[in-house]
């Protein structure tokens, strides 16, 4: 290598080095910080601290978790919160950036950072309604307890409510919820909102075998097999829980 | 065969490799992409940056800093190593394009990959090409001056390649102190433990 060629790759490699400490933002940082801490540009320490990332405990200093979503850093209050959850203060350990990321570069990775229910205080883990509303139908009105019995803290869907026990959404009842629940109102049902099942259509079929109390199809039919209810149309059945001959549908798959 | 010219013989399927080079690149990134794996490519750069280094043994043994190890073989796992690290590399680089001296650095190791892959898998051939027709025209009874000229495309691909052959070491000094820059400041900012 010449003499005059290692004399350029030095001043070349000297300017990018200075370039890198004048401009950090520019040269290092894994893309420009959010709208709110511009003023922190190139001022990588305010956050970091080196050789150990982000210190939950600088974000603290000017992000009370008690005020966060209802106040301002500077404690005006938020005219328009993403949330109405204050949760923060509820948080078993400060780790900011388990779900937070000032640099737009690293943001784009965060939709695969869901909130882990784990770092909130056991004592507080199961009180979703703090954070999160209740759905409004009819089914989730009814029920008093605990959320967990049919979903989990890690996602909402699937949920273990277990349809088939009432009535099997096999292929040929992959319907939505309200073709049978009208208005979303789960206390009740009704087979006649599919065209099959029109009321006139169900009566002289039921006639016909001499049966004259059909207003609770579930009590006797209980998937859309016909043959289950001959077998003993007047006599309340065990619900059976399951039918594992039958081709499941999307609804099973989310019920079951 | 040896009428072809140095072009069609070593300069063709040279490029072919680099275009083998860039497709692996893209098609690596297509299938993270599609896989919803667009996280792996953060951390390719490791193992790219891992078998780069341990490819180099083979510049140590060239340089006698060690004396175990068949120079052949190591020289197939330099180029392999190289090669392979580079599309991690890339891959890597192409995730995301957030600050500029990891980009430098990304730019340094694709000119030393092409100094490389001129240097050590077509130099030396195209050397013993262009002297095998200098041989064939002079036996033919060609003059001095007629031999040139019909060897004079060949020449000049010969000398571009020669000077790409010289940047190789420069180029990899750069892209060694941009990319130990870019590590740095990765350990430096970011949270590991």
């Amino acid at each position: 290598m010449s003499r005059t060629l290692k004399i350029i790759l030095f001043v070349t490699l000297c300017l990018i080095g200075m370039l890198t400490f004048a401009y950090a933002h520019l040269m290092v940082a894994p893309g420009p910080l959010i709208t709110e801490h511009q003023t922190l540009n190139g001022d990588c320490f305010a956050c970091h601290t080196a050789f150990r990332g982000v210190d939950s405990a600088k974000c603290v200093s000017c992000h009370q978790t008690s005020s966060i979503g209802r106040l301002t850093s500077k404690g005006l209050p938020i005219a328009k919160p993403s949330t109405s959850a204050t949760f923060h203060k509820e948080l078993n350990r400060q780790d900011c950036v388990s779900c937070h990321s000032d640099h737009q570069g690293v943001k784009r990775y965060q939709v695969t950072r869901k909130f882990d229910h784990a770092l909130l205080k056991s004592e507080t883990r199961m009180y979703c309604q703090n954070c999160h509303k209740p759905p409004s139908d009819n089914l989730h009105q009814q029920i008093k307890s605990e959320c967990a019995q049919c979903h989990t803290q890690k996602k909402w869907k699937p949920a273990t409510f277990a349809h088939n026990k009432f009535f099997v959404l096999d292929s040929d009842h992959s319907a939505s919820c309200v073709t049978c629940h009208v208005a979303n109102d789960y206390k009740k049902y009704t087979c006649y909102g599919c065209h099959e099942h029109t009321p006139a259509n169900i009566r002289r079929e039921h006639v016909e075998e001499g049966i004259r109390n059909f207003d609770n199809c579930v009590e006797c039919h209980r998937s859309g097999d016909k043959d289950e209810a001959k077998a003993g149309h007047s006599n309340y059945r065990a619900p059976q829980p399951y039918y594992p001959s039958r081709k499941k549908s999307w609804l099973n798959e989310i019920f079951d | 065969m040896l009428n072809r010219s140095l072009w069609q013989r070593y300069v063709l399927p040279f490029t072919l490799l680099l275009e083998l080079l860039a497709l692996a690149t893209l098609a690596g990134d297509y299938v993270l992409h599609q896989f919803n794996l667009v996280w792996v490519g953060r951390y390719l750069g490791i193992p790219g940056t891992l078998l780069i280094v341990a490819s180099l043994y083979y510049s140590a043994r060239k340089l006698k800093w060690a004396s175990a190890g068949n120079p052949q073989t190591l020289l197939k796992f330099h180029e392999f190593g190289t090669w392979l690290g580079s599309v991690m590399i890339l891959i890597h680089s192409g995730i995301h394009f957030n600050a500029i001296l990891p980009w430098l650095a990304t730019v340094a190791m694709s000119i030393n990959v092409v100094s490389g892959l001129v240097g050590k898998m077509l130099l030396k051939r195209s050397n013993q090409h262009v002297s095998a027709r200098r041989e064939q025209f002079k036996s033919e009874g060609l003059s001095a001056v007629e031999i040139e000229r019909s060897i004079f495309w060949d020449s000049v691909a010969l000398n571009a390649m020669r000077q790409w052959r010289k940047v190789h070491i420069p180029i990899f000094m750069v892209f060694a102190v941009l990319a130990i820059g870019h590590i740095f400041s990765i350990f430096l900012f970011w949270e590991w433990v």
